[in-house]
């Protein structure tokens, strides 16, 4: 059963069948996102995107580009299915998950359509686990309408910079309130917590600014708990773009770079807080 | 108050604090002529310990003449300014301390790597003024050695220990665990002898043991180990306070740890004590006599208002500190306990077998609460202020 | 009853992982650590045979009397580990049965210091004296009649996948040939997992494997001994698994039990886990 055996009639009942020569490329990237346990899995021949959603105020979209997988063979358009994220992580990682250069798991996914298992092919060290994880229908995505054309501020920064500022947040805020601005404080990320609050601000001349293109001065504030969960992101990614719209609503795009050097996205909106103005 | 600190003192500021966080929830902070003063006192009110900053440790130290300013804080508010602290020395390069009383507010600016600012605004509360009056020069006992021998020492202790016991001789220190009577049939102990010539100083007067607190020691081994500064620990009698010091040029720190008093005897005494009335109910300061272990005076409101006579410390000690009492005062005195957790966030009981030192400053002005006699300060501590 | 031995630290560690209290018995020859299967152990087992020449420099007992020449102890192996651990360092450890508040096992070791004096830390670690009537519960298992008997991979490989199984289901099963392969399934309505081992290799066991001569001549090659499994109890085994044993082997009685055995160096390690329906 190693994976380079599979036959190619089998392969032929498959709408989609992606190889990885390392599956941490793709686990390291879900671990990004998984703040839910159900992912809306989206494949088209560009790629595969990832979308997990909490409560209609925060999406989260992890894209990974065909060219990342030695193989994507994908046979129709479009091909949908949503499963458990936390039990394909497990999967996943069945072999721990090691770091170890030269130590790495080889992935083989394929999915033969409506009503049937997602299953993936493991192998390391010529030790092969096979594991089917039940599908559902997709749901829709929302569509949070978050057009690049309506962004009034946005910045780029080394996520480095940003990595100390998320693991000090006072979580005893509700909120964390993002200015943006022409002018002084230009980027600031404040909390309200029990004992005080706090202000973080980066000059927009700071060699952490990769990107400083503020229009306007715009204060918002978004739920903590909703944010938090893009910490994960975070520290996995070596850049990340804060842009806001004209209404308000946040996007958070992350850069991360994967194993093997190559680059994937990681994308999360969120909705303002509607009790402050 | 307006001050600065650069470089790798921000660090040393910050191991302080973190130290601290591991005696009580509450930080008392005291601009004064001498220097900035930082301190913490546990719920029980059996540990105490303040760090005193010179205005040499600043790069700025002003502070408003004329008048005394004392107050405090949630000590994790002010941890969390420096809750990186790993990286601290790579990445902050100046901190500023501003107090505005008008504001009620102390700010906390980290000037960081970068360009970027953190600013932190902290609320606090005003206070009376927490002072512990020990004159840790008079003790019997005197030793001093680098952090690393007390760090190998409890490191044979498991983390959860709560109590050690030092004995000391001419020559030797014994340091052993604890141990509750009614546990000792199934409990493990453990002993450490330690040479004479392991410390940079030894001095014994008295043959005698101690028994103390190990969490307040491990945080001060936190910053005594980061700075490098060798402890001097100072010890008398059983039932006075151990104090365990560390000083250099800008700074000086010490812990004041209650003992459980006349250890040796506290075995044979445990029946007899059960028999023992507790203390009368109205009398606060009484359940505390024998095992109160610093005195401690306040600058609010000084004089004597004792409710009950005082006890000499010493010569009753037997029949009120065993645990029974201490049990019946705990309940008998609950409006009190509730009081005392009003000032001092408890999140956990008092402990009981150390049941306190009394610390009249720290407890708001209240008819009930009686301060602490002058007279009985006398009896065990001296009121030089050995601290600041 | 007299004991003193010097004792250089090492497998009690990893029998403080398996069980919070379990029997030393100190024969003039070996040492054993047993655990009994009771039901409060979820009717696992254990057995662990030291050869007290080959950790012992010293080793001086006496027991009850010249015919029945050994000690039962009952200990808490968490208690001898931590003083184990604390006197890694030392440059000469002693372990003694001494009458103090109670009978204790005393270890006192000499710790390598700058002073002339040397620095000594004594651990005294309670124990019971087991009275000769209860010895009988203590006596080494009868080998199992095994349907399969296998080679166990690397340890580690088998923790990692173990410990993701765990996350995903409560119960696992253990399946072997004597053609030397091996599987690990788990089985829930979101997901199916097998991990394949194979090449394991089968133990030749000699005449005195069982009573009938080990599993007979005539089982099918192909043909699966299977045991189901808690997970929790096997993951047990494994966590305390910190160094490689020169051999693993894994006996399985079809639908009965699991009997694991490690061998390293001079210390013998069996552990027993009951199938469940």
């Amino acid at each position: 059963m190693p994976l380079s055996t599979q036959s190619q009639a089998d392969d032929e009942q498959y709408v989609l069948v992606a190889s990885l020569d390392n599956a941490r490329c793709l686990s390291n990237i879900l671990k990004a996102i998984t703040f839910k346990d159900h992912a809306i899995f989206s494949a088209t021949p560009n790629g595969l995107k990832v979308t997990v959603e909490d409560s209609k105020c925060l999406q989260a979209n992890a894209f990974i580009q065909a060219e990342i997988f030695q193989e994507f063979t994908i046979r129709e358009d479009l091909v949908g299915f949503q499963v458990n994220l936390t039990v394909l992580l497990d999967c996943l990682n069945i072999f721990g998950g090691s770091t170890v250069p030269g130590v790495s798991t080889a992935l083989r996914m394929c999915y033969r359509g409506y009503g049937y298992p997602l299953t993936l092919f493991l192998e390391e060290g010529g030790v092969v686990t096979v594991c089917k994880i039940n599908t559902q229908e997709p749901e829709e995505p929302i569509d949070f309408e978050f057009c690049s054309t309506n962004v009034t501020n946005k910045v780029i920064l080394l996520s480095e910079s940003l990595k100390e500022a998320f693991s000090e947040l006072d979580m005893t805020s509700e909120v964390l309130q993002i200015t943006m601005s022409p002018s002084q404080p230009y980027f600031r990320l404040s909390t309200f917590g029990n004992s005080g609050n706090a202000h973080y601000d980066y000059p927009k001349d700071s060699d952490m600014m990769e990107l400083f293109r503020c229009t306007k001065t715009q204060t918002n504030r978004y739920k903590m708990s909703l944010l938090k969960p893009s910490t994960k992101a975070l520290a996995l990614s070596c850049k990340v773009s804060v842009r806001t719209d004209s209404r308000g609503f946040l996007s958070l795009q992350y850069l991360v770079r994967n194993d093997d050097g190559q680059i994937c996205f990681v994308e999360f909106y969120c909705c303002p807080d509607e009790e402050v103005e | 108050m307006d001050c600065v600190v650069t470089g790798g003192n921000v660090k040393v500021l910050a191991k302080a604090i973190h130290s601290l966080s591991r005696i009580g929830d509450e930080l008392y902070v005291e601009p004064q002529e001498d220097g900035l003063s930082l301190r913490s006192v546990n719920s029980s009110r059996s540990a105490y310990a303040c760090f005193l900053f010179a205005p040499l440790f600043f790069s700025r130290y002003t502070i408003p003449s004329g008048h005394t300013f004392r107050c405090k804080m949630a000590i994790k508010s002010v941890q969390a300014v420096f809750r990186s602290l790993a990286s601290l020395e790579k990445t902050v390069e100046k901190c500023d301390i501003v107090l505005d009383e008008q504001k009620n507010r102390l700010t906390f600016t980290l000037h960081c790597k970068h360009g970027l600012l953190k600013t932190h605004n902290l609320s606090f509360q005003d206070s009376e003024s927490l002072q512990a009056v020990f004159d840790k020069d008079s003790y019997a006992n005197v030793f001093r050695s680098h952090p690393r021998l007390l760090v190998d020492t409890v490191v044979h202790f498991p983390p959860s220990l709560e109590e050690v016991t030092v004995s000391v001789s001419d020559e030797r220190m014994w340091v052993r665990n604890h141990v509750e009577e009614e546990d000792q049939s199934k409990a493990m102990l453990t002993e450490l002898c330690l040479a004479s010539d392991e410390f940079d100083h030894f001095a014994v007067r008295i043959h005698n043991s101690v028994t103390f607190c190990l969490k307040e020691l491990r945080g001060l081994l936190v910053f005594a180990e980061s700075t490098g500064l060798p402890i001097s620990m100072y010890f008398d009698e059983p039932g006075s306070p151990v104090v365990l010091s560390v000083t250099d040029s800008v700074l000086e720190g010490n812990f004041v740890l209650a003992t459980l008093s006349d250890d040796p005897n506290h075995r044979k005494n445990n029946s007899r004590r059960a028999l023992t009335p507790p203390p009368p109910a109205d009398d606060f300061m009484n359940d505390d006599i024998d095992s109160y272990l610093i005195a401690m005076d306040t600058s609010m409101a000084p004089g004597p208002s004792a409710t009950g006579p005082p006890t000499p410390p010493l010569a009753d000690s037997t029949c009120s500190k065993q645990p029974a009492a201490a049990n019946n005062r705990t309940r008998l005195h609950s409006e009190e306990e509730e009081e005392e957790d009003d000032t001092a966030d408890s999140s956990k009981p008092p402990n009981k077998k150390f049941c306190s030192l009394f610390f009249g400053s720290v407890i708001p002005p209240s008819p009930q609460m009686s301060t602490q006699p002058v007279t009985n300060q006398e009896v065990l501590a001296s009121d030089s202020e050995d601290d600041v | 009853m007299k004991l003193l031995l010097i004792l250089s630290p090492g497998v009690v560690t990893t029998i403080s992982k398996l069980t919070k209290m379990c029997v030393l018995r100190l024969t003039p020859d070996n040492l054993f650590f047993v655990l009994s299967g009771k039901v409060a152990n979820g009717g696992v087992s254990m057995w662990c045979e030291l050869s007290q020449a080959n950790f012992f420099d010293e080793y001086q007992m006496e027991g009850v009397s010249s015919e029945d020449n050994e000690i039962c102890l009952e200990v808490t192996p968490e208690n001898l580990s931590r003083a184990l651990k604390t006197v890694q360092n030392a440059k000469t450890v002693k372990v003694k049965l001494t009458k103090k508040h109670c009978p204790c096992l005393t270890i006192a070791a000499e710790l390598p210091t700058m002073s002339s004096i040397n620095r000594v830390v004594t651990h005294d670690v309670p124990v019971d004296v087991i009275p000769r009537r209860l010895w009988h519960e203590f006596k080494e298992p009868n080998m199992p009649d095994f349907d399969v008997s296998i080679y166990l991979p690397p340890l580690k490989t088998i923790k990692n996948v173990v410990d993701r199984m765990k996350n995903l289901s409560n119960f696992l099963v253990m399946e072997a040939n004597l053609n030397g392969e091996m599987n690990l399934k788990i089985e829930t309505d979101l997901v199916s997992v097998t991990t394949h081992f194979k090449d394991l290799g089968n133990p030749p066991w000699g005449d005195d494997a069982s009573q009938d001569g080990g599993p007979s001549q005539s089982r099918d090659p192909e043909a699966m001994a299977q045991a189901r499994v808690d997970i929790r109890k096997l993951q047990q085994f494994l966590v305390g698994q910190q160094v490689n044993p020169s051999k693993a082997m894994c006996n399985i009685v079809h639908e009965r039990v699991v009997h694991l055995i490690l061998l390293h160096e001079d210390v013998s390690l069996q552990y027993f886990i009951p199938a469940v329906a």
